[in-house]
């Protein structure tokens, strides 16, 4: 179906961020209690490592969620997959990755312990492999697990996890998470930091860097230095991220991978749309994007149902390449979450 | 470190190509072609080249004024204004191409909402609404090779063009390298094929023109040309009298490939190429002027809504083909009852909600930024009909 959905390819833009030490800020640990303490650490029972997971406090960064209750909730059965997701297919970020390179004993630790309760018959690091401005190589191995390197073109988050033969569980584990899970197993220690990126063109030392969980914005791009005054920060990814107005106010969480301090905005559409369809076919999801923001800048909401408007991911695919810079994806999500909410009432 | 901030939507980096530099692409393409304007017939190309641009761009600026818009200069007249006089003889007068130029601004830009809203190529539609108030200055050609004074009429219209002996059902008494070359009489930019040629390769090259229009155009006219042959020649001879004649490649690379009138998808701008190519060669078979290219274009510009729908309804099945099987699988019976009783309908939703395939069990889609949010399958609302709404976006085409 490549005739139809041709996607993007980012300039990624990881360098220097990936191959630098992760910075680490300083921080008072939080320790926690349990009966089995003493107990060595490959003789931890599957109920014992769900039990430190929970005791730990451990967020999966990849989607919000405790990792106890996705590790107990989880049955792979027979034909099971475990995927620890360090993909990372967003210009910047390398949050995940870094972690997979710089940490590689605690993180081969973190998926042992993942294994040993989730006993999967496969388990596979997934990595971007489309990165060309660098030198740098994604190794085979790490920590004696395979890593998948993932290829295709931006939104390569969505496409690696499908995949997967059908019949066949599966389910998707942050790196983070993994080196989490290794540090409260091995010094008992709870999650209290997460793994940014702070990268961006106003930024004077880009890496990744290890803060505390509740660290302002502001203080995190002190540590790293700004050039310039920056006219954008973002939180989040450099795709998908948003706009922050506040960063003596803004706080980071266990969810967020990266901060970009932009030198420059990019300039605004000063044109119409010339219908030239690359919206069209940069859509992963093969949605008819142009005729879907028309129908959205109406407000046609009836119309745009039937082009399965639901269906967006919201990755910002279109926007990138459209040539008359208009915001399509922020006017087409806007557009489906005005639709869910004339749904709930009864309207549409 | 606050004063500065600004507000701007999702995607933070964008793409370094503009509309601007697309434009600028075309237009870098153009020159060279009124270059060997100049070459053949001196500075009066370049001359009618300026008249074209100047009129296009006061006319577009008249227009927004008139409409009480900001005017805001872009690329898409200048485009227009030099593409009009590479389709006419060179030593046409000056106010055909004003005439032409406001045709194309005033009847077929401005009324629409400027750029990016015409439904018809704008120079097409000008030239046509020339050709067909002076056919004798459109139709009758400097012989090459000779210096034409800039302002004033030359005497010398004895020439006629290959296209012209074509449609009279003769063979054309010029050899085919000179009209690759552009050595014959004709319209003052479409002859030389060479360089049309390759500035076209060079607007592929620079993905200003997407390869499948003229591809899908050009390869379908040859052969459509070599097995049915006006006129007594081998197959070989007709397709290469019919593709170098008139404005067959000019036009495939420069017009044909319009962005705002064509089809969206690859496969749509297949099917336009593919269509557009059997509507010329249909118009010069039939068609009482010599000229095919641009009336058969304005016809095929009412249809690329057509193929954007015949796309969109292939990609619908496509995108629920999971669903589509699924229901197949747990029932094929039920697929042929309609329920219609709205309590049912209610019934069967409640239904769907508490099931949740099992065979899918995805926890991580979600690629914004907000935690928790889950992919859940979506619930098919409507049957989905392809073709009967096919049908119905032809029959409103034909309405209209």
């Amino acid at each position: 179906m490549s005739f139809f959905v041709k996607g993007i390819l980012l300039e990624q833009k990881k360098e220097p961020m990936l191959t630098r030490s992760t910075l680490v800020m300083r921080q008072e640990f939080q320790y926690f209690d349990c009966d089995f303490m003493e107990t060595p650490i490959d003789e931890l029972s599957k109920e014992q490592i769900i039990e430190i997971a929970r005791l730990a406090e451990i967020v999966d960064e990849s989607d919000g969620k405790m990792l106890w209750e996705k590790l107990e909730k989880a049955e792979l059965g027979e034909k099971g997959t475990l995927i620890v997701d360090a993909i990372d297919d967003e210009p910047y970020i390398s949050s995940q990755m870094a972690i997979g390179i710089h940490h590689q004993e605690k993180f081969a630790l973190g998926i042992e312990l993942c294994e040993k309760v989730l006993a999967p018959a496969k388990t596979y690091i997934a990595m971007y492999k489309h990165i060309f401005d660098t030198n740098f190589s994604i190794p085979r191995k790490i920590g004696g697990y395979k890593v998948e390197k993932i290829g295709g073109r931006y939104p390569a988050e969505n496409r690696a996890y499908r995949h997967i033969p059908k019949g066949r569980n599966s389910i998707v584990i942050g790196s983070c998470a993994m080196l989490h899970l290794a540090r409260a197993a091995e010094d008992s220690r709870k999650m209290s930091s997460c793994f940014l990126t702070v990268a961006g063109d106003a930024v004077s030392n880009p890496r990744n860097v290890e803060v505390p969980v509740g660290t302002s914005v502001e203080e995190i791009l002190r540590l790293c230095g700004l050039t310039e005054e920056p006219e954008v920060i973002v939180v989040g990814g450099s795709m998908t991220g948003r706009a922050i107005f506040e960063p003596e106010n803004e706080l980071v969480g266990p969810t967020t991978r990266g901060i970009v301090a932009l030198s420059r905005s990019y300039n605004h559409s000063t044109y119409n749309c010339i219908g030239c369809g690359r919206c069209d076919h940069a859509c992963p999801k093969a949605l008819s994007v142009s005729t879907m923001r028309k129908l959205a800048e109406f407000g046609k909401f009836d119309e745009l149902r039937n082009y399965d408007a639901a269906q967006c991911i919201g990755c910002g695919a279109c926007s990138y390449v459209c040539p008359a810079r208009i915001d399509i994806a922020a006017t087409i999500i806007k557009a489906k979450k005005q639709m869910e909410l004339a749904k709930k009432e009864g309207t549409l | 470190m606050t004063e500065k901030l600004m507000f701007q939507n999702a995607p933070h980096v964008r793409q370094s190509e503009s509309v601007r530099t697309m434009m600028t692409d075309v237009v870098i393409a153009l020159l060279p072609i009124y270059l060997m304007g100049f070459f053949y017939y001196g500075a009066r190309a370049l001359m009618l080249g300026l008249c074209g641009v100047l009129s296009c761009v006061g006319f577009s600026a008249i227009g927004s004024l008139a409409l009480r818009e900001k005017f805001s200069f872009d690329l898409t007249p200048v485009i227009t204004g030099l593409i009009i006089p590479l389709l006419m003889p060179a030593d046409i007068r000056y106010f055909v191409i004003i005439a032409a130029c406001a045709v194309a601004i005033f009847v077929v830009k401005v009324p629409f909402g400027g750029t990016g809203n015409n439904l018809f190529n704008p120079a097409a539609v000008g030239f046509a609404s020339a050709a067909i108030c002076w056919p004798g200055m459109v139709f009758s050609y400097p012989a090459p090779i000779q210096s034409l004074e800039i302002f004033g009429e030359s005497a010398t219209k004895i020439a006629q063009s290959p296209a012209y002996s074509l449609a009279l059902g003769a063979v054309p008494e010029y050899e085919v390298l000179d009209m690759v070359l552009g050595n014959v009489p004709g319209p003052m930019g479409a002859t030389n094929i060479f360089v049309a040629a390759a500035c076209g390769i060079f607007l592929i090259v620079r993905k200003a023109v997407n390869w499948i229009t003229p591809a899908s155009f050009i390869i379908p006219y040859a052969l459509l040309s070599a097995f049915f042959p006006r006129i007594e020649a081998s197959s070989f001879d007709s397709l290469c009298y019919e593709l170098f004649s008139g404005t067959v490649i000019f036009g495939a690379f420069f017009m044909l490939s319009e962005p705002v009138t064509s089809p969206k998808r690859d496969f749509g701008k297949f099917l336009a190429g593919i269509t557009s190519a059997a509507a010329v060669f249909l118009f010069r078979y039939f068609g009482g002027f010599e000229m095919g290219f641009a009336s058969a274009l304005i016809v095929m510009n009412v249809f690329s809504p057509v193929f954007d729908r015949i796309c969109e309804d292939i990609l619908h099945v496509y995108r629920h083909k999971d669903s589509l099987l699924r229901k197949k699988e747990q029932n094929p019976e039920k697929e042929e009852k309609k329920e219609k009783a709205p309590a049912l309908k209610i019934f069967k939703k409640a239904e769907k909600k508490a099931e949740i395939p099992e065979d899918e069990e995805i926890i991580n889609v979600s690629l914004i930024n907000t935690p928790g949010e889950e992919l859940v399958p979506e619930e098919k609302e409507e049957p989905f009909e392809p073709e009967e709404k096919a049908e119905e976006s032809e029959k409103e085409e034909a309405v209209q």
